[in-house]
């Protein structure tokens, strides 16, 4: 006898007799236009075209997959998704045995012809895991929540001992949205909020030197301008100069003489303004905006509860991504290396964020 | 433990506006703060980045030096000027380009075909070299206006010079541009793509030791590509010197005596393997090359007789009778003749079964010959008797133990010549091998072919006692000696050796020695004359049909060493279809072993 499907939908007088097509114009659309601008914006900032040419092999392997997950049966895959954890937590502790070549961190796996990032992994599986968990049964446990929880914590800590701080946080965060979206009482969210505050200094003096100074140079970027500042004022340069039109497509001295810092990766936002000005920046937060608003729509129209918490915490991780990019970049958040979603360099990033819309397309099918 | 129900619909969202909200709030600040930036603060930045350009550039080290054997300097370097262009500092690239052709005198349509090539090629913000080789007056007229010719520089450079031009051209090769294959192959020359590296001779083969190391400048450059200054250097370092084992005067001396004919000598020393001239004429002048006189380049590669074609080393041509010893020693080892055993040459050769002779070069022959007598007149009806009693398996992998039929690896575009044997010629021609196949290797002729640097290796070793020298034409690097590596070829009897160095000295020193013309009691020399033949002769008309076409005379051959008492050189020289052996190629080794010896 085959298993129902679960179903502990509340009608609220939403229609969801209709399926929905699956491909969702706008946001596959807003998408396509960010990965595109991602491989000129690579070109510019890296003038390699072999570089930009391995991230179009990525964008097509990506959008192959999205297409394929975009048309999956989510209730089916969910079996899948709740143990996805174990994979990726294992490729956490793997990467801790690799170290690359006059690299003291090792955040990637080498496997040749690519390499992958777990931690990247590691944020998109975990909220998928999670509120697959989290809706296996009709109701929700204390001890659910607190299992989830331990878990979180487990691979924020492997992501912290690579050390990447950025990625880590994300990982946190990954994990506890969905716990906050399955209905935790409000009493244990005070009582972490304030457990938090209360350790924040004791966070403080477990960041390594090198992070601590990050921080302290987002209070007063101009006092150490040769040193920790000068990836910050050389960016802000980059970014101010472009002005309202920009210097054009590859014309950014600031870009072309490698001023920036990572211009290709963590700071590609720089390089986008300086050659294409306000308007360009416009135009990017526009296909931001576009995208996180129809994710977010789905999160709202649906009526199952693992549709509703993964669809909400993968666009609320997909925002944060955008927002500390950004703040970073201009100086208001220090530098954590974090990658500007669909367009930066980095493959696995690339490929994770369009499975990702690939797996919100696929809950769409029915909202 | 009771579970807890689902939330509702509200709270949910509620929730997920909630966790929404500080991310939003963080965009709208950026988003402010990217507005101050671009907008009211643009015009602060835009004056930081103009002024913000410091540029990172290669700083070329000057390429080793070479000198020969007596330290006597063969190649060296000079300082041109070049006019360098960095073109995102140029507004108007049809105005400058007018106004820089009138300076330097240069028509617009040149100037402008090179400048929109390499702008291609280069990546925005680089600079690359547009005129080479600025003359005085030029550089006076560019300098003067200056202000006026914005992203221009005008930078020092290194030009090769080689000092003995054509004579040496050989040995030493030219420079120019590495290909992109080149460049994948080693990618040592990755920073070296717009410089001129080794592309032939010595300058190739040691280019990673002449080259040098890329250093860097990093100079802070005004808003029109002005140097403002220099910040700081990392020198580069400069390329090794080189130390030939070539003498260049001897080596200048016999290119001449060629006097432009085809042809090719190596004179190399038996004992160290040192070569101490290394001949291919017609030569070239590398100095073209190195210096972009494309009018003369052009005329080297149309010109028929190959000037850039490396005869001593790549020139493939039949040994002829200076194979003779060889196939003496070899008969002499397998017990196939003694030294004194005579044959009736007759000037003809039969095979069983084959009514068709095979001819000797004398008509009548040489009456009744022993080895020594054989060699000496170079009796062919002799060594075909001998060969055929031989046969290729026993032939072929003696030969193969003095060099022939293999790279001595000196140089890579060295040619490996021509060792046949059944195997060889099933594969390459499809068919068995023929007894008349070995009869014609007897005297050198055939399939068989050697390079004029195989033929000197085979001879230093029946002379420094069976010892397969590995050439050398680097004596030392920056100081440092290079090794000698020798192989030692097994004789069964050394006495063999013997015999064959008489019948080498009866060559020059009886009275039926074909090359009695050049007997010189000073200094005595000892050697082996031989004719290749060009076409095989059928018939007396048809010869002189042939020796009509100059193309078509037989090559001259010579090997000589000497003296005689101590053997300190071998000399082995070739004049394509120079006819005569003794006449035209020994007296030229004649010359060469006289000057080494002087």
């Amino acid at each position: 006898m085959s298993r129902q499907p679960l179903d502990f939908s509340l009608n609220l007088g939403i229609d969801n007799s209709r399926r929905n097509s699956v491909f969702d114009v706008w946001i596959v659309t807003s998408v396509f236009l960010l990965s595109l601008l991602g491989i000129l914006m690579i070109y510019s900032a890296s003038q390699s075209v072999e570089m930009a040419l391995r991230q179009g092999i990525y964008m097509v392997f990506g959008f192959v997959v999205l297409t394929i997950i975009s048309f999956s049966n989510f209730r089916k895959m969910e079996v899948f998704y709740l143990y996805s954890y174990w994979p990726g937590l294992f490729l956490l502790i793997i990467v801790l045995f690799f170290s690359n070549e006059n690299n003291e961190t090792s955040r990637w796996i080498d496997l040749g012809m690519f390499t992958i990032q777990p931690s990247e992994l590691m944020r998109f599986l975990l909220p998928l895991s999670a509120a697959a968990f989290l809706s296996r049964k009709p109701s929700i446990s204390n001890f659910d929540y607190l299992v989830v929880f331990v878990l979180t914590l487990l691979a924020t800590f492997l992501v912290l001992l690579q050390p990447d701080l950025g990625t880590a946080l994300i990982v946190l965060l990954s994990g506890i949205l969905p716990i906050l979206l399955g209905g935790l009482p409000w009493r244990y969210i005070y009582l972490g909020a304030f457990v938090t505050v209360c350790s924040l200094p004791l966070i403080w003096f477990s960041l390594y030197e090198y992070q601590q100074q990050r921080i302290l140079t987002l209070f007063n970027p101009e006092a150490d301008i040769y040193g920790a500042g000068w990836n910050i004022a050389q960016s802000k340069i980059a970014i101010g100069s472009g002005g309202f039109w920009g210097k054009g497509y590859l014309n950014g001295s600031q870009s072309q003489l490698n001023f920036i810092p990572e211009s290709h990766s963590d700071f590609i936002f720089s390089v986008i303004s300086e050659e294409f000005g306000l308007i360009g920046v416009l135009f990017l937060m526009f296909l931001y905006g576009l995208l996180i608003y129809r994710l977010i729509l789905i999160s709202i129209k649906h009526q199952n509860r693992f549709a509703k918490i993964l669809s909400a915490t993968l666009s609320t991780i997909l925002l944060a991504y955008i927002s500390i990019n950004i703040c970073m970049v201009i100086g208001l958040l220090p530098v954590v290396g974090m990658p500007l979603p669909f367009v930066s360099q980095g493959g696995t990033a690339l490929i994770i964020n369009l499975v990702t819309i690939g797996i919100i397309l696929s809950l769409r099918r029915e909202t | 433990m009771k579970g807890k129900q689902f939330l509702t619909d509200q709270s949910i969202l509620r929730r997920i506006f909630l966790f929404l909200f500080p991310f939003l709030i963080l965009l709208i600040f950026a988003f402010l703060q990217i507005l101050n930036l671009m907008v009211f603060q643009a015009e602060k930045f835009k004056t930081q980045a103009d002024s913000n350009r410091i540029l990172k550039e290669k700083v070329f080290p000057p390429r080793g030096l070479i000198f020969d054997t007596n330290d006597e300097i063969i190649v060296d370097n000079f300082i041109r000027q070049d006019l360098v262009v960095t073109p995102n500092f140029i507004e108007d690239y049809s105005l400058y380009l007018s106004l820089l052709s009138e300076l330097v005198e240069i028509e617009k349509n040149t100037l402008e075909q090179v400048f929109y090539k390499k702008l291609s090629e280069i990546k925005p913000f680089q600079s690359f070299t547009l005129l080479r080789d600025l003359n005085d007056r030029q550089l006076a007229k560019v300098k003067l206006n200056f202000k006026d010719l914005p992203g221009t520089e005008i930078n020092s450079s290194f030009s090769r010079n080689v000092v003995f031009g054509e004579s040496s051209g050989a040995v030493i090769g030219y420079l120019g541009f590495a290909s992109k294959q080149d460049i994948l192959i080693n990618p040592n020359l990755k920073n070296f793509n717009d410089q001129q590296v080794g592309l032939l001779g010595i300058e190739k083969e040691f280019d990673d030791e002449l080259r040098g190391t890329v250093g860097y400048r990093y100079s802070e450059k005004d808003a029109r590509g002005g140097v403002l200054d220099v910040l700081s250097v990392e020198p580069s370092t400069k390329g090794k010197n080189i130390k030939l084992s070539i003498d260049i005067e001897l080596q200048d001396k016999l290119y001449k005596e060629f006097r432009g004919r085809k042809g090719a000598l190596i004179a190399i020393e038996p004992d160290t393997g040192f070569i101490r001239a290394m001949i291919s004429s017609p030569s070239y002048n590398p100095n073209f090359f190195n210096n972009f006189r494309t009018e003369e380049i052009k005329l080297l590669f149309q010109n028929k007789n190959s000037p850039l074609f490396n005869r001593a080393i790549s020139g493939q041509y039949p040994p002829a009778s200076t194979l003779k010893p060889f196939i003496g020693l070899v008969a002499l080892e397998e017990d196939v003749i003694t030294w004194q055993e005579k044959i009736l040459d007759e000037g003809e050769f039969f095979v069983e079964g084959d009514k068709r002779p095979y001819t000797g070069w004398k008509e009548g022959g040489h009456g009744e010959v022993n080895m020594e007598k054989a060699i000496a007149e170079s009796s062919d009806v002799y060594f075909y008797n001998i060969a055929y009693d031989l046969t290729v398996n026993s032939i072929a992998p003696f030969l193969k133990k003095f060099g022939f039929g293999k790279s001595s690896e000196l140089f890579i575009n060295e040619s490996q010549g021509i060792l046949p044997d059944k195997k060889w010629k099933l594969g390459q021609k499809g068919e068995f091998w023929f007894k008349g196949d070995t009869i014609n290797m007897g005297i050198g002729q055939g399939y068989i072919l050697a390079t004029p640097l195989q033929i000197a290796l085979a001879y230093s070793a029946l002379i420094n006692g069976g010892k397969l020298i590995s050439p050398r034409i680097v004596q030392s690097i920056e100081g440092e000696e290079t090794k000698f590596v020798s192989e030692k070829i097994e004789i069964k009897d050394i006495q063999n050796l013997e015999y064959i160095k008489e019948s080498l000295i009866s060559v020059v020193e009886s009275n039926t020695g074909t090359a009695k013309n050049i007997f010189d009691p000073k200094l005595r020399i000892a050697g082996k004359t031989g004719t290749a033949q060009v076409k095989s002769i059928l018939d007396d008309n048809k010869y002189q049909e042939i020796r009509e076409n100059v193309l078509l005379r037989d090559h001259a051959l010579f090997v000589g060493y000497g003296p005689v008492e101590d053997p300190s050189i071998v000399v082995v020289a070739i004049v394509e279809n120079g006819e005569s052996g003794s006449l035209v190629a020994a007296p030229i080794v004649q010359k060469a072993i006289n000057l080494y010896e002087q």
